[in-house]
């Protein structure tokens, strides 16, 4: 009874753990494979992937920080002029932060969708049009008049979110 | 005998309007939040936050049937009530019945975590942010955002459960308990002879929960 139950036991442990070295062995082949692949600005894919996050990070803070400040009672219009001054800056060269082999398929953690790539013309065309609200959203706060900068930053979001919309993954 | 006196008070007025409120402001905060109209989400999150914080005081002031420490009393006796249950013997609970004070318990909080999150909540591109974000950076604010999140799933769990067991007792225990969510009464026949908890309405405990909680909640709405 007992040399029964090993018998069958042994090869299932044997399979599962072939399989599971299997598995592993494809998904890092996978990964650092497309990862590792060299793009024509030199940066590997995983290294593009991650600065355009970081990019992407530094305006979400900044946003948090003027969003913050047009709540406020009393905002302080120093620091919604660094952080307006810092988008226009972090977003420059934003479409070729995109580059072919870039996606979800490379294996590295990314929300970008697709479709950036089937539908480039648009994609750039909403990229565009974030780059202009935030040169126009830091020189309204370069003014001063909080109301402006409320209505310009309120502008600016709306062209992420038309972006991210189409060409984002579901947060 | 169905008379005014033979049925008796077992969910006071505002154990039931935030219940039912609560039902409400549920599904739409969820419908508001994945459609992305966040103002709603915010003044809904709000009112939740309101009303979470009210049924937390009226769990210390209010009256017999919506306070936690008889609550905490009942549990001991969970492993009996489970029995009883078990061998469908089990009797009418006066308020909520040890299983039905975990469950109290499980979901206020997880509605205390969801309320408390929210309000420090960020979203991914530093647009939307919950009334106190002011007081995190964005990094802190995008955890508050994924406990959240996380959260959620845990609190439509228990919003399952809790349907899935007044369906249970409906239909296979046979105990309707979802008319005296509604009336706030039941027949005192339902429940065993011996005399019950003193559970009379407590109008200015009432009006103190209720004045503490919107000064809470228009704290938190002038912030800043």
């Amino acid at each position: 009874m007992r040399r029964c139950k090993l018998q069958i036991i042994l090869p299932v442990v044997a399979g599962l753990t072939l399989l599971s070295a299997c598995g592993q062995n494809a998904e890092t082949d996978g990964v650092s494979g497309a990862a590792s692949v060299e793009l024509a600005n030199g940066m590997t894919v995983k290294e593009q992937i991650e600065a355009r996050q970081s990019h992407l990070k530094k305006i979400g803070k900044a946003f948090k920080t003027i969003s913050d400040q047009l709540k406020a009672s009393s905002p302080d219009l120093a620091q919604i002029q660094a952080a307006a001054a810092s988008v226009p800056k972090e977003a420059t060269g934003m479409a070729g932060w995109f580059p072919e082999g870039t996606g979800p398929e490379s294996g590295v953690k990314t929300d970008a969708l697709p479709i950036i790539w089937e539908e480039k013309a648009d994609f750039e065309d909403k990229v565009a049009a974030m780059q202009e609200a935030a040169v126009k959203l830091d020189t309204v706060a370069q003014g001063g008049d909080v109301a402006a900068i409320g209505a310009a930053f309120k502008t600016t979001g709306g062209t992420c979110k038309a972006c991210h919309d189409k060409f984002r993954e579901d947060d | 005998m169905t008379s005014e006196a033979s049925r008796i008070l077992v969910w006071d007025g505002a154990v039931r309007l935030v219940h039912w409120l609560m039902v409400v402001l549920v599904p739409l905060l969820w419908w508001t939040a994945e459609e992305g109209h966040m103002d709603w989400h915010r003044s809904f999150g709000l009112t939740m936050f309101g009303l979470v914080l009210f049924r937390l005081i009226w769990g210390l002031i209010g009256t017999w049937t919506a306070r936690f420490a008889p609550m905490v009393r009942r549990i001991g006796s969970l492993k009996a009530y489970v029995g009883e249950l078990r061998s469908r013997e089990h009797g009418a609970s006066f308020g909520h019945s040890p299983l039905a004070s975990l469950s109290v318990f499980a979901l206020l909080l997880v509605l205390a975590t969801q309320v408390t999150t929210g309000l420090f909540s960020v979203d991914v591109d530093g647009l939307e942010s919950g009334p106190l974000a002011v007081l995190v950076s964005f990094e802190a604010g995008r955890q508050f955002a994924d406990i959240h999140e996380l959260n959620f799933n845990l609190l439509a769990l228990l919003i399952g459960l809790h349907i899935t067991a007044i369906a249970f007792y409906h239909f296979v225990l046979k105990e309707k308990l979802v008319g005296p969510m509604i009336t706030g009464r039941r027949a005192r026949a339902a429940f065993s002879d011996s005399p019950l908890p003193e559970n009379g309405t407590r109008p200015l405990a009432m009006l103190g929960a209720a004045v503490l909680s919107l000064a809470c909640v228009l704290a938190v709405l002038n912030f800043g």
